[in-house]
């Protein structure tokens, strides 16, 4: 969890909060989620001159009132509710700026495109801002499995662009195992792809050529592992991988296609 | 590494054992998880009890005033217990027409599912766990 998405997340936190009344039954659910995970994890970056991202604490941090929730960083608004379909209006923050967060700069003597420079050169890859998005988001689920389908629209004015966010995923548990296989893609405007993986003339020097992206299609999978240990304590392994889109992987500052990540640890719920 | 092997060691055991007064009982398993595709637990709960005393002992649980079974002038003992269960609940120990626990274990049901159907539809975040 980044410092911004965890700043909200106490925000939120300290604007619904409301303590529990005596009369409360006892076997209502809580409304509140609140967890954390310990562990080891890692995420590339497929970024030139980068670090991977590594994961140490994993808080899940989630409120779900009858219309308004907060779920670890969205802010939602439930309009819809039925046997078939759940509509929210979501606001969140643009995940794609958490690769800049780990960035490096470093003379060269090659420019991005593979030529050679004619004197050592500073290379830095440029900064991107956390962009805050509001969109439309409809989730359906049964026995068959969940989707969820989002859309996305940038209302911060850093991009201008939009996001198409689809996934579908189905858990199977046998007691105390549980996996959960997930699938799904993310089609990325011109204006967003081209926002965070693109190089602007301003940007450009001899060591990192202009490019301008495209939109494009990322195409993610992932697999938790869970075994519950007791009622509070859970093992999980998480594994997952992203395939940027052609726009994305062509730029000049993206050295891999996929970025990978894995988490193993021990989680506590509240 | 150091905290994981910490957090390792601090684990409560997979089976849970009572050993209230001199009798010791042990119940697998102790956690039964229910969730929208498995609303309830049907299980066999293997139940052995040992005592550092001969004597007369009786096995109960929440659901019912009369004993599941009782042992005469025995120190040890085995009980497999099949019934289907929603909530958590709990097996004793004992002496024969006396209502004092012997010793006790708590088997508990886990609810995973929820009523809330955005908490059940919603795809958690890439390293969201729990």
């Amino acid at each position: 969890m980044t410092l911004s998405r965890l700043l909200v997340a106490l925000l939120a936190l300290a604007l619904v909060w409301q303590p529990a009344r005596a009369d409360e039954s006892a076997e209502q659910e809580s409304r509140w989620e609140l967890g954390i995970a310990l562990g080891y994890g890692i995420r590339t970056n497929p970024l030139v001159l980068s670090d991977e991202i590594p994961i140490a604490v994993d808080l899940d941090i989630a409120w779900f009132g009858d219309r308004w929730f907060f779920d670890n960083g969205d802010l939602g608004y439930t309009f819809a509710d039925n046997d078939y379909v759940t509509a929210s209006v979501v606001g969140r923050f643009n995940s794609d700026r958490v690769f800049f967060g780990k960035t490096d700069t470093e003379f060269v003597t090659a420019g991005l495109d593979g030529a050679a420079l004619p004197a050592a050169t500073l290379l830095e890859i440029p900064d991107r801002d956390y962009a805050g998005e509001v969109g439309l988001e409809l989730l359906a689920g049964g026995r068959w499995g969940r989707l969820q389908m989002t859309t996305h629209h940038d209302v911060s004015g850093t991009h201008d662009g939009f996001e198409v966010h689809v996934d579908y995923g189905r858990g199977f548990r046998q007691q105390r195992w549980y996996v959960e296989p997930s699938i799904g893609f993310s089609y990325k405007s011109e204006a967003l792809n081209d926002y965070y993986w693109g190089v602007r003339p301003n940007e450009a020097s001899a060591a990192l050529p202009e490019y301008e992206a495209g939109a494009g299609v990322n195409v993610h999978g992932r697999l938790m592992l869970g075994y519950q240990l007791n009622r509070s304590w859970q093992l999980a392994l998480v594994a997952e991988a992203e395939r940027l889109n052609d726009e994305a992987f062509a730029s000049p500052i993206v050295v891999d296609r996929t970025v990978y990540g894995y988490f193993l640890g021990f989680g506590y719920r509240f | 590494m150091r905290l994981l092997i910490l957090l390792l060691l601090l684990l409560p055991a997979a089976s849970a054992a009572a050993d209230d007064a001199d009798v010791e009982m042990r119940v697998k398993p102790v956690l039964c998880i229910t969730d929208e595709t498995t609303p309830s637990c049907d299980m066999a709960f293997l139940v052995h009890w040992r005592s550092e005393e001969t004597g007369y002992y009786c096995l109960f649980n929440d659901f019912g005033g009369e004993p599941l079974r009782c042992w005469s002038d025995e120190q040890t003992g085995e009980h497999e217990d099949e019934r289907s269960v929603t909530e958590s609940f709990s097996y004793w120990m004992s002496e024969e027409g006396d209502s004092v626990r012997l010793a006790t274990v708590t088997v508990e049901v886990l609810r995973m599912d929820t009523d809330d159907r955005r908490r059940r539809r919603r795809t958690r975040h890439v390293w969201d766990l729990l």
